[in-house]
């Protein structure tokens, strides 16, 4: 009963959202917790092109999926030596790999901002990509040993004694285990890095290479009047992830806190 | 979360052995050693010099921090907010994210679609987050005030954005609506994992439900509780994005955290040394209450241990 109306207050933001999105603006004003009808699906489409949703979303599509594949790679490999392999010093190197946990990105987006001016990175999509890598490497590799480590060792030995070696072992036994476990930490970094504002409000300035945060954040200002708009740009913006969410939920949850429970 | 049992697959081995697999981390390092660590150094660097624009100009020592520690009272403002904030944050999204697993964990309808209502606001943009918050708190317009007049309260006109006493609280609001979940679906976990003997022989005993909470269930938790305090208390320290979005720090500073108060400074007041003072101050500040946390809660955890 108390969880009921606490879901209710919880839902009540994102259903309030959708349907205004597909609001006009007027009704907004008039009625903002009528039903959107007659639906005003022209916004979507107005927000599309005035708000310049499509470039946007172009653009962090593509910063996205080259987080993606780049922590995915860091961490696919990090993981793997720090779980099954014997680096030297492995616990200081654990160390240094959990770093950017600690030392936020916040507090170093200044001397970033100089740095990347410096190289001629600002605006660039790939330095924005390579900035969004730091602190989801970190967490990728911590999920990741977790899973790692619930191989079974037999089935490892038993590769490394039919003469396996390394990367063998890693693509033919370790990848395939623990493909549940990489699947989430993708889905993780893909909403993360979709989802990020702090690091692309500093970097990027050119409304061409604005990513659908920026793009979105713009719209508040810059469409003031038009709440309909706003609406569908947000609907717009949060969609994705939401839906990537609802598609993969149970796997979504697991890999967030088999990261964190795991101790 | 750096296990004990490590299985060593490859034995024996040579120094060149060891080499080898240092090469898998070593991409990740890199990555660090440019991305991380050159930052840092060069954010010391920065904070202890004047600068023109983005430009080192003349070296300064300590003054920065000085001015920062002794004599700016919108950065005293922006560190206390912070830490109040964080601190709030600690609690109100522990205890509502453990009343929530609790609650979920009783029920016989809706065992995973309750998860999912709660966990949804987590996958949100912040950007989108703090823009429908703010539409709620609107006067006239958003839900808050609406309620709050339905309910008999003055409250049509008001304004709690915009309000210096309100403002701070008003976010918390909607930082825990995202937040709460995450911490929900930890302690669920856990509490689904936890052996049933445990309450069936204190149901026997004739235990009420408080005291099972208490005695069972709480101490338990304990792992999960340590290393929720300890996250959350590292992701809001350095909070920027929905503040941003919501109040840009204002009304008069009455919601600056140190993050926006960098940002501002370094941004638009192009004071870029001085605010890379204040950045290694909440640095520090997140080291020491970390550290702090972690041997606090190490003890508390060693007495429920034994």
């Amino acid at each position: 009963m108390v969880l009921g109306v606490l879901a209710v207050i919880w839902l009540y933001p994102v259903v309030w959202t959708l349907t205004n999105a597909i609001k006009s603006s007027a009704d907004i004003y008039r009625a903002p917790w009528d039903l959107p009808w007659p639906p005003a699906i022209g916004n979507i489409g107005e927000a599309w092109s005035r708000g310049q949703l499509g470039v946007a979303l172009a653009n962090s599509g593509y910063v996205t999926a080259m987080t993606v594949a780049i922590v995915l790679a860091l961490s696919i490999a990090g993981a793997y030596s720090l779980t099954w392999l014997r680096p030297p010093h492995r616990a200081v190197l654990f160390i240094l790999v959990l770093a950017p946990l600690i030392i936020p990105t916040e507090v170093l987006i200044v001397p970033l901002f100089s740095m990347f001016r410096a190289l001629g990175l600002i605006n660039s999509l790939p330095g924005l990509a390579l900035t969004n890598v730091v602190p989801n490497v970190s967490f990728a590799t911590v999920i990741l040993t977790g899973y790692f480590r619930t191989i079974p060792r037999d089935v490892i030995d038993a590769a490394r004694v039919d003469g396996a070696g390394r990367m063998e072992v890693l693509l033919r036994m370790v990848i395939p285990l623990a493909r549940p476990g990489i699947l989430a930490v993708a889905v993780l970094v893909a909403v993360f890095t979709w989802n990020d504002f702090g690091g692309s409000l500093v970097l990027i300035q050119k409304p061409d290479a604005f990513t659908v945060q920026l793009a979105l954040s713009r719209f508040s200002t810059f469409y003031a009047t038009d709440q309909g708009l706003t609406f569908a740009g947000m609907a717009i913006v949060i969609l994705p992830p939401l839906l990537l969410f609802l598609v993969l939920q149970r796997g979504f949850i697991q890999g967030l806190t088999a990261g964190v429970v795991r101790r | 979360m750096i296990g004990s049992r490590t299985p060593w697959a490859f034995v024996p081995r040579a120094r060149r052995e060891g080499a080898i697999d240092l090469l898998f981390v070593l991409p990740t390092l890199l990555i660090l050693a440019v991305f991380l660590f050159y930052p840092l150094v060069y954010g010391v660097v920065l904070s202890v010099h004047d600068t023109k624009g983005f430009d080192l100009t003349n070296f300064v020592g300590l003054d920065h921090y000085a001015r920062a520690i002794f004599g700016d009272a919108v950065f005293h403002r922006s560190l206390v907010n912070t830490v109040l904030f964080t601190g709030a944050a600690v609690v109100l999204q522990t205890g509502l994210g453990l009343l929530l697993a609790v609650l979920i964990a009783d029920v016989k309808r809706g065992r995973t679609l309750f998860p999912i209502v709660f966990f949804a606001p987590f996958v949100l943009a912040p950007v989108a987050v703090g823009a429908v918050w703010k539409f709620l708190f609107a006067p006239y317009f958003g839900i808050v005030p609406a309620v709050g007049s339905a309910l008999g309260f003055d409250t049509l006109t008001f304004a709690p954005l915009a309000n210096a006493d309100t403002a701070l609280w008003a976010i918390m609001a909607a930082f825990l609506w995202r937040f709460a979940g995450f911490n929900m679906v930890v302690y669920l976990a856990a509490i689904r994992a936890l052996p049933r003997e445990y309450h069936e022989s204190a149901v026997l005993e004739g235990a009420s439900r408080f005291q099972q909470f208490r005695r069972i269930t709480w101490p338990l938790l304990w792992p999960q509780t340590f290393t929720l305090v300890l996250l959350t208390t590292l992701g809001t320290l350095r909070i920027f994005d929905m503040v941003w979005i919501m109040t840009e720090g204002g009304p008069s500073h009455a919601t600056d955290t140190v993050a926006t108060d960098v940002y501002s400074t370094a941004f638009r007041f192009l004071q870029v040394g001085y605010a890379q003072a204040m950045a290694m101050i909440l640095l520090f500040v997140i080291l020491l209450l970390t550290v702090l946390e972690y041997r606090i809660l190490d003890r508390r955890a060693d007495s429920v241990r034994s």
